[in-house]
């Protein structure tokens, strides 16, 4: 460990100079918007800190935000999600134009799904191949024809956005099925509120609180017709699935049941939960169960999570899901790289956000060139979420370069490739140095949509790599995250 | 509220009594029998089986406090042990997380913890009282949210009548292990002067000594603590108590449907009124026998409940 000079904890940070700093310029010097906050961790000892980040690690313990990490033998080893106390800030007009480019982008994903499950003007065009489409496995039949509720696909949607080494914003993929976070977004924001309190004097941030409300009134837009007021559930794949602490924190806040598939049952096309009284018909379902899970009769039949019935209830309009079925099409790997035209094509507007340049391996032409430089890119399967079966090139042997070739010959339409970003770096506490370190971050905003209205959570949930070097945010893999700023 | 999540709630409120009765017969007999004025009947053993009785652990064939200890307190692999009351009690409050306050949550949750995270060797060796304590400690943090920060409506009453049914059967439970160990000093010659040692400590084991003392002005005997214990409406641990929190929050979940037609109802009000207007001399002979009478209709009523609203 390296001396504390003057005992200021941030003295020590090593500018990381290879990446894009959020925080610090190359003078070491923090950037205007960090320098009150600097200022006042610079205030604190290293052990009132470390006081401090205990307290808040024992606070997210006893409030459960916590996931279970199961042993053949033993009781499942409860561990929390790591939380950096350094908050990540964005300044208001960088800002700004995150939301207006998230917000253009799901708006045109939408409309695309629409289309392709109606008209498929955009697939007759040629602008996205129709194969690239029908055989995606998320393209769902029992969608084709069917308009939800308002014409919404994706009521919730999560974009995750990387900073390049140029300082510019770059989607990095679409989450449009179930996206989870955001109940650590809410949690971060109370959990830095409650430990460094003073830190929100110095800085205005805009709130995070209303989301839960948000999600509910969104929920309600969608209501299907004839319901006057309508009953609202979460529906949960039940307590030992990962994001359950999400799931009750989201249905609490809400003020709505929390439901399992086992709950729920299906009579004359219209959905019934089994309450104290009997049954209660209900109308809207935030759905946290992934679409091959929802229905036995009509996906997977081994389904211990689904409704019966429930596909046909949906059809029939008597009932809405949210998000509606059939939406991973549309966040598939392969498509990504579709969507700056796919926002052109519906909206004739140019993008705001910026797409990583996408090379498609069932395009020949394309497969050639990563085939050639395995080394310099980043090879994903289009199918997995969690960061399972990524490779970055620069961290492989040419035994294992050989391997991942293979991997692709073998299956070209399951793999893409994108150059290797430069996730940018913010100050990070790490346990283990007992010292600020430049660690990759990303962040993940929250898009609502509902019938006419929209709504985007101001910030998201910034995912911090506490492996050095490690450019792989998610939590599955050793992720942490930090409470996001966006300066009012 | 989904049937599912009820059934969650009220066997919360049943496991979180349950550990408290545990831990306080636990406490209170470990520590009393230490200075016990009948030494010779009295000694470690005695006290320890006591225990062992009271939480139901019959497969013991060498008795040493170590393994006792372990097995009522933090085994496990016993699902008896007020570890896995514990931790029902908190998966039970998982399972219902959306339906409860925040506070009452991390309060469960912070039970856990704690209990979960307790040195087991401290336990063993130095920590028993401290343990036991602690337990009783957030016990009263629990039933102090879940009165204060809940809205008091059929979801509150569900775990409140929890709490009650298995607060009966506890009493019931405790009264029967003490008067057994009362029958075996008897046995074993003692004159009847010296068991007021016994009757304080069947009071302690239900806090309920102070109570008593304060009612009686007495030192305690079997009547008067039976008569207490059993019978006292206004004793917030003795039966005739629970039956009357019992009738009181059914009265909630039913809502008032008339009685008539709702077999629990009436049987809820049957049993709580004979405890209302009983005698000691009409039961004096046959202690056991109402005991067991009770509990089996206790019983019968829980199954019912779980039957009409718990198990859509």
């Amino acid at each position: 460990m390296k001396q504390q000079t003057n005992g200021r904890i941030l003295d020590s940070y090593a500018y990381g100079n290879t990446h894009y700093d959020e925080v610090f310029k190359e003078t070491k010097e923090p950037k205007e918007h960090y320098q009150s906050i600097v200022e006042r961790f610079n205030q604190l000892s290293l052990s009132d800190f470390e006081r401090i980040n205990n307290e808040v690690k024992t606070a997210f313990f006893n409030q459960g935000i916590t996931f279970a990490v199961y042993s053949d033998d033993k009781k499942p080893d409860e561990r929390i999600f790591p939380f950096d106390l350094f908050p990540r800030i964005i300044p208001n007009d960088e800002w700004m134009k995150l939301e207006t480019g998230v917000i253009q982008r799901n708006k045109a994903i939408n409309l695309f799904l629409d289309d392709i499950y109606h008209k498929k003007l955009i697939l007759k065009d040629k602008v996205v191949p129709a194969d690239l489409i029908f055989s995606s496995k998320n393209y769902l039949k029992e969608m084709v024809d069917f308009t939800p509720q308002g014409g919404i696909y994706t009521h919730v949607s999560g974009t995750d956005l990387i900073k390049h080494i140029d300082g510019e914003y770059y989607i990095l993929e679409d989450n449009l099925r179930c996206p989870s976070g955001v109940s650590y977004v809410l949690s971060n924001r109370m959990a830095l509120k409650k430990s460094l309190f003073e830190l929100f004097d110095k800085l205005k941030t805009k709130t995070v609180y209303q989301y839960p409300e948000q999600l509910l009134e969104i929920l309600k837009t969608v209501k299907p017709k004839n319901v006057d007021i309508p009953t609202v559930v979460v529906v949960t794949p039940g307590m030992y699935n990962s994001a359950y602490f999400e799931h009750s924190f989201l249905a609490q806040k809400m003020g709505v049941p929390l439901v399992e598939g086992r709950d729920l049952f299906v009579e004359k096309d219209f959905v019934y939960m089994k309450t104290m009284y009997g049954p209660k018909k209900v109308d809207v379902i935030y759905r946290r169960v992934d679409d091959e899970f929802i229905d036995p009769l009509v996906f997977r039949k081994d389904s211990m999570l689904g409704v019966p019935g429930l596909m046909n209830a949906y059809r029939a309009g008597n009932v809405t899901l949210a998000n509606a079925p059939g939406t991973g099409v549309a966040d598939d790997k392969a498509v990504y790289h579709y969507v700056p035209d796919i926002i052109k094509y519906y909206l004739n507007e140019e993008p705001i956000l910026n797409n990583v340049k996408t090379y498609h391996c069932e395009k020949e032409s394309e497969m050639k060139y990563v085939l050639e430089n395995i080394a310099n890119l980043v090879v994903k399967p289009v199918d997995e979420s969690g960061g399972y079966g990524i490779t970055i090139g620069t961290t492989l042997t040419n035994d294992q370069i050989e391997e991942v070739k293979i991997r692709i010959k073998s299956n070209p339409r399951k793999y893409i490739a994108q150059p290797i970003m430069s996730l940018s770096v913010h100050a990070t506490f790490i346990e283990e140095t007992k010292e600020f370190e430049p660690r990759h971050i990303d962040l993940r905003t929250f898009c609502l949509m509902g019938k006419n209205t929209e709504y985007i959570l101001k910030g998201g949930l910034t995912r911090v790599a506490l492996k050095r070097g490690n450019l792989i945010v998610n939590s599955s893999q050793g992720g942490g995250s930090k409470d996001t700023w966006v300066l009012d | 509220m989904l049937s599912r999540v009820a059934n969650n709630l009220y066997w919360m409120g049943r496991y979180i009594e349950r550990a408290d009765h545990l831990a306080r017969y636990s406490k209170a007999n470990y520590f009393s029998s230490l200075d016990a004025p009948i030494v010779k009947t009295y000694d470690r053993s005695f006290v320890l089986e006591s225990m062992l009785y009271m939480a139901g652990i019959f497969d013991m064939e060498e008795i040493n406090e170590r393994d006792v200890l372990f097995r009522i307190g933090t085994d496990t692999q016993n699902s008896n042990s007020i570890i896995s009351n514990i931790t029902f009690a908190r998966e039970n409050a998982r399972g219902a997380r959306n339906a409860i306050s925040t506070d009452l949550w991390e309060a469960i949750n912070t039970y856990y913890h704690l209990v979960n995270n307790y040195p087991q060797e401290t336990y063993l060796t130095t920590g028993l009282y401290d343990f036991n304590q602690m337990i009783l400690d957030q016990t009263s943090i629990v039933s102090g949210k879940i009165y204060g920060t809940l809205l008091h409506d059929e979801e509150w009453a569900i775990i409140l009548i929890g709490m009650h049914i298995e607060r009966a059967i506890q009493i019931i439970r405790i009264i029967n292990s003490k008067l057994h160990d009362i029958y075996k000093i008897e046995q074993a010659g003692h004159p009847i002067a010296e068991m007021s040692f016994e009757w304080s400590n069947l009071l302690r084991c239900v806090e309920s000594f102070d109570t008593h003392r304060k009612f009686y002005h007495n030192i305690p005997n079997r009547e008067e603590v039976l008569e207490f214990l059993m019978l006292n409406q206004n004793c917030p641990r003795s039966i005739s108590y629970s039956l009357k929190g019992i009738r009181r929050y059914e009265e909630k979940i039913s809502q008032n449907e008339n009685s008539n037609s709702n077999a629990i109802s009436f049987k809820i009000r049957k049993l709580s009124e004979q405890y209302k207007y009983l005698s000691f001399d009409e039961f004096k002979d046959d202690i056991y026998g109402l005991l067991n009478n009770t509990q089996a209709k206790i019983i019968e009523i829980a199954d019912e409940l779980e039957k009409k609203y718990l198990s859509f």
